[in-house]
């Protein structure tokens, strides 16, 4: 009856494959059968014509399955996935979960923080932060423009939130993709490993790794959406700090050398110093794909502008949606116009 | 494989042949299992029973009403529960939809649920007073819908009037579906408490055996108070049984009276349809052989839904 019997009477296996009872729930496509041959018993042989060549099947499971009882089936294969992924997940939970945990305290101490700020301290606090890292009036003006206008439209508590998860993730981010850039330059090896597994952390759809995670951990953990957003928003500050290193001229690593540096002393006087306008547009770029994740994030209970736009999905209220969608804008650009301007200063001090 | 190949090209030309008044459909596919085994079930009758050209939309509830409203699109909206899609009065009662039937019979059943292995552990939790004396038992935690969803008003508001928080519970609001999903499967993983509100028939409820909790009488004032946002005296109240319908466009309905005549037939009742999801939850099979399993096994049902001409059409499949 089915493409392949040939190959396993061929290969001797009939014996192995006759062990398991093949079935397997009915298909739309045997009922239709059953429905055009009036009645007939849609499993009972009605002269199978030979298959012709064009229309082999690939000897996937599935087909593969119909000739053989033995070999499983796709579905057989993805719940196997499951049982295994379930078998290992008491030992993963015992190493994943203390490690984790700092990041849940900081996740909620920086919420609980800025939330406890009052709005007349937290702006004029915002404001210094943004000229002494800009030192740019225009951008001073337009921070100072944008919160006003979320507090007058009474979404400054959500901006708050939202500004306080990217606030904790980016310095995760930076403190653990630093480290890895630099040790991504100095050696091709962990290069050659690390971007494969960076190029799948950009693409990765987010729930194949969240829900997972939440048979990990609590739902109810702020962990779980700082490390969604950790393990998206890391990859460019440690792609542009292996460039930067990479990118320092090899004339000065040679006068480097010749002063006697050893290679502590070339990294941090050397080789960070030059590479930071990359390093700092690669925090740039972390930060702007944090907030990207924020509305992601919401999904798994992340609270602030993300909720606001979810329920104007969810509920169709389209002016919730713009109106949180357009302050989710305003902060991207607030942060990116400081982080820009800082990354200025940077630039013309190094000149 | 040909002979299925050929006679899935054949069952679909020769009664498009002799339908051909029938023509192109639009039928809804809500992300949820009993949906897509309704909607599968349908498809195949208005296939193979009258020839119709269905084209299978995915939706939720109310994006697809939406669409309705603006395009007119889909034809068929199928398992709508209406308590939880706003607009359904609204293009009611502006003519733009008829609502043909109840898709299940016996109406969703919504609530405060419980795993069952603590309820045998311990019976006294079957109760909402039993819930609210022992937080420690549940994790102290209850497990409330996403924001935008309509139970969550609800919910809030009997949260309020049983004191949840006065209990020593914590409220938590899940952001998705999902989420909220996965935290009963994962609790059942570990055997560990949950207390929350979720809806049947699901293939979660069908998977994972839980026990409604008893929230006392149903109070049809009240419990339209706590849905409201707006109102603010919380009530106690117990969910009422969630009306889940079919509906069509007017036009539609206009256009294929014997197709809405069909629609107004198909009806599960939830031991059927309990049945045909648990079988699906223990052969892993997907929506489409669900619907197969039901087509074959319960011919006496499906034949009484469809009307003489398709009675012929499928006569080799009713037993």
């Amino acid at each position: 009856m089915a493409t392949y019997d040939g190959i396993f009477n061929a290969l001797g296996l009939n014996d192995w494959c006759a062990t398991e009872n093949a079935g397997g729930p009915m298909t739309m496509a045997e009922l239709l059968a059953q429905a055009n041959n009036g009645g007939g018993d849609a499993t009972a042989e009605v002269a199978a014509p030979a298959t012709p060549l064009l229309e082999t099947p690939f000897p996937s499971l599935d087909v593969l399955h119909k000739s053989c009882g033995s070999v499983p089936r796709t579905r057989d294969m993805t719940s196997a996935v499951e049982e295994a992924f379930l078998n290992v997940k008491d030992g993963m939970k015992v190493v994943l979960d203390p490690l984790t945990q700092p990041l849940s305290w900081l996740l909620d101490w920086s919420l609980a923080g800025f939330q406890a700020t009052p709005w007349f301290i937290m702006i004029p606090l915002l404001m210094l932060l943004t000229y002494y890292a800009s030192r740019s009036w225009s951008v001073l003006a337009l921070v100072t423009g944008s919160f006003l206008f979320m507090a007058f439209i009474d979404h400054y508590n959500y901006a708050i939130q939202t500004l306080s998860i990217i606030f904790v993730c980016t310095i995760f981010c930076v403190a653990l993709g630093v480290p890895i850039g630099i040790a991504m330059s100095k050696s091709n090896t962990m290069q050659r490993i690390t971007i494969p597994i960076l190029d799948m952390l950009q693409t990765l759809p987010t729930f194949v790794y969240l829900i997972p995670l939440i048979f990990l951990f609590s739902v109810t953990e702020s962990k779980l959406y700082g490390i969604a957003i950790i393990l998206y928003a890391i990859v460019p500050v440690i792609r542009l700090t292996d460039l930067g290193i990479r990118l320092v001229d090899k004339d000065v690593i040679e006068a480097a050398d010749a002063f006697g540096m050893n290679s502590w002393q070339k990294l941090t006087g050397v080789q960070i110093p030059l590479a930071l306008p990359n390093i700092m547009a690669g925090i740039n770029q972390t930060i702007m794909m944090s907030l990207a994740m924020v509305v992601i994030a919401s999904l798994v209970s992340a609270p602030g502008l993300g909720v606001l736009v979810l329920r104007g999905i969810n509920n169709l209220e389209l002016g919730v949606g713009l109106v949180s969608g357009f302050c989710i804008v305003l902060l991207a650009v607030l942060l990116d116009r400081s982080t820009k301007a800082a990354l200025g200063r940077i630039n013309t001090s190094e000149k | 494989m040909k002979k299925f190949l050929v006679a899935a090209t054949l069952g679909l030309a020769a009664p498009a042949a002799a339908y051909a008044d029938c023509g192109e459909v639009s039928i809804t596919e809500m992300n949820w299992a009993s949906a897509a085994v309704v909607t599968n079930v349908s498809k195949f009758l208005m296939e193979q029973g009258y020839g119709c050209d269905v084209t299978v939309v995915p939706s939720s509830t109310v994006p697809s009403l939406a669409s309705v409203s603006e395009t007119g699109k889909p034809d068929i909206v199928t398992e709508l529960w209406i308590n939880g899609a706003p607009s359904y009065n609204d293009l009611q009662e502006a003519g733009t939809i008829v609502t043909l039937g109840d898709v299940l019979s016996d109406g969703g059943v919504e609530g405060w649920w419980i795993p069952t292995y603590l309820v045998d552990a311990h019976p006294e939790l079957a109760t909402v007073e039993g819930v609210l004396a022992n937080p420690e038992l549940l994790d102290s935690r209850f497990h409330n819908c996403p924001d935008g969803w309509g139970c969550k008003n609800i919910n809030a508001a009997l949260a309020e009037a049983f004191d949840l928080g006065g209990n020593g519970f914590e409220v938590f609001q899940h952001g998705s579906g999902e989420t909220m999903a996965t935290s009963i499967a994962a609790a059942f993983e570990n055997e560990e408490p949950w207390i929350g509100y979720y809806w049947a028939p699901t293939s979660v409820l069908g998977k994972y055996p839980m026990t409604l909790v008893d929230l006392g009488p149903h109070d049809p004032e009240v419990h339209a108070c706590n849905a409201d946002p707006e109102c603010e005296t919380a009530g106690k109240s117990s969910y009422p049984v969630g009306p889940v319908k079919t509906v069509v466009t007017t036009t539609f309905q206009d256009e294929n009276p014997d197709i809405a005549a069909l629609m107004a037939n198909v009806s599960f009742t939830n031991t059927q349809m309990g049945e045909v999801l648990a079988w699906q939850e223990a052969n892993n099979a997907s929506a489409e052989e669900a619907a197969v399993y039901f087509l074959s096994n319960n011919s006496d049902v499906w034949s009484d839904w469809i009307s003489e001409d398709a009675k012929g059409n499928l006569a080799a499949l009713i037993k």
